[in-house]
């Protein structure tokens, strides 16, 4: 049977060895980073985004929360590590917004695993450091703010908004907490609303809200969320219910 | 080319005289008998009737000043319902029904949840909504006054009205978040 050059080729020419293939990953995928602006005392606020964190995880995403040490971690956070279904903690002594968005990143990116099932790396930001922001970061790209229906606090929630969009925020949310109706978180979501979209021109997100529940306070004491000590409470239904508001726009790609 | 834009509403008796001018642009056939009467603790700014005959008592609010319409316009309302048989009287040829009862019309510039809700709460049958807004077209100010057909909860308006386009999200109801008075009566 007649052969062709190629099938003689090699006699004559050395061959170009086919690259092999590196083992080196593919660029690593990211999971969203979600900036959570938490006062330093804030236990309440800080209770409910670790339950949140796990109420993703509860979810199939894996969820991952960074906290600063500067910011008194110790009073306002479980132990540090693998948590809950899987819920993760990590401090950082991060001691700016720059090295917070850095250690964020970091945690963000893990070549040696793909993020199928989505994940997210949910990030306490301490307010003082987004009013030093020096240019705008990507860990303030995407917010959360909880906000209360008392007027004082709405008042305070706007104002950290403001400081928000002017770091370069893209996406806001907020949740209404400490409500003992719907129509109650509903009145004070629309009143921040209003006064976004007027005096900033920007609309806000709505993640639900979170009730007024002992519960929450309990799991302030012991270290445990909610969902796993009190799991039929109106606060477990309630962060059930904001997670998947959360983990249905992840899914979304809201945070893209 | 003339220069049309909302401007702040006139004093209290200049845009009440040009909401009654406007009336008739909400369409639901009113016929003013009575204007700045002295009511429950405060003036009624006009008092209309329907082609029913029944009274209609016509609310207005400055900027701000939309939750108050509710609470005032019952007061108003309950005020005037003791009065008709005695209105009928003194002016028996004015074409008002006393049965045909007493409604709200409330207008203002804008309507917060608070105020939507109390409305919604009190019923198309009680109260009604229209919002006034002021337009200078050259050297003539106009109103503008558009009825809020439906008191249920709005979605999606866009904030050239004043109500933002951000919309409240949650999957739960009041029941998910406390017993209801039954269960607290059942479990006490």
């Amino acid at each position: 049977m007649a052969r062709g050059l190629a099938d003689v080729l090699h006699y004559f020419v050395a061959e170009t060895p086919v690259a092999e293939p590196t083992g080196a990953a593919t660029p690593a995928a990211r999971r969203p980073i979600l900036g959570v602006p938490l006062a330093g005392r804030d236990v309440v606020r800080a209770a409910l985004a670790w339950n949140l964190a796990v109420e993703a995880a509860r979810l199939g995403v894996r969820s991952t929360l960074v906290a600063p040490s500067a910011a008194d971690a110790a009073s306002l956070w479980p132990d540090a590590g693998k948590g809950p279904l899987g819920a993760e903690l990590i401090v950082t002594f991060a001691e700016d917004l720059a090295e917070l968005a850095a250690a964020a990143q970091s945690t963000s990116a893990s070549p040696e695993e793909t993020f199928d099932d989505g994940g997210l790396v949910v990030v306490h930001v301490p307010p003082p450091w987004i009013e030093k922001a020096p240019a705008p970061l990507p860990l303030l790209r995407h917010v959360l703010l909880f906000a209360s229906p008392e007027r004082s606090d709405l008042a305070q929630t706007y104002s950290l908004l403001k400081r928000c969009v002017a770091a370069g925020a893209e996406r806001i949310g907020v949740t209404i907490h400490g409500v003992r109706s719907v129509i109650e978180a509903e009145e004070a979501f629309l009143r921040l609303a209003r006064a976004s979209e007027r005096h900033l021109g920007r609309p806000i997100e709505s993640y639900g809200l979170l009730v007024d529940d002992l519960n929450v306070y309990r799991s302030i004491v012991s270290r445990r969320p909610i969902g796993l000590t009190h799991p039929h409470s109106p606060a477990a239904r309630a962060l059930r219910d904001v997670a998947n508001l959360l983990v249905g726009d992840l899914r979304g790609g809201a945070f893209d | 080319m003339t220069d049309v834009r909302l401007v702040p509403a006139p004093g209290r008796q200049a845009l009440r005289a040009a909401v009654r001018s406007r009336l008739a642009d909400l369409g639901l056939g009113l016929r003013v008998v009575a204007e700045g009467i002295l009511g429950a603790d405060g003036p009624i700014d006009l008092v209309a009737l329907d082609p029913d005959g029944g009274v209609v008592l016509v609310l207005l609010a400055a900027e701000g000043a939309d939750l108050e319409l509710p609470g005032r316009g019952l007061a108003q309302r309950s005020w005037v319902e003791a009065r008709l048989g005695d209105w009928q009287q003194l002016s028996p040829r004015l074409g008002l029904t006393p049965h045909a009862g007493v409604r709200l019309l409330l207008i203002a510039p804008d309507f917060g949840p608070q105020a939507l809700a109390a409305a919604r709460a009190l019923g198309p049958a009680v109260a009604g909504l229209a919002t006034v807004r002021c337009v200078r077209n050259g050297s003539a100010i106009q109103v503008l006054l558009e009825r809020i057909r439906s008191t249920a909860a709005p979605s999606g308006r866009s904030a050239d009205d004043g109500t933002p386009s951000s919309r409240f999200r949650s999957g739960l109801g009041d029941s998910d978040l406390s017993l209801t008075p039954d269960e607290r009566r059942d479990l006490e």
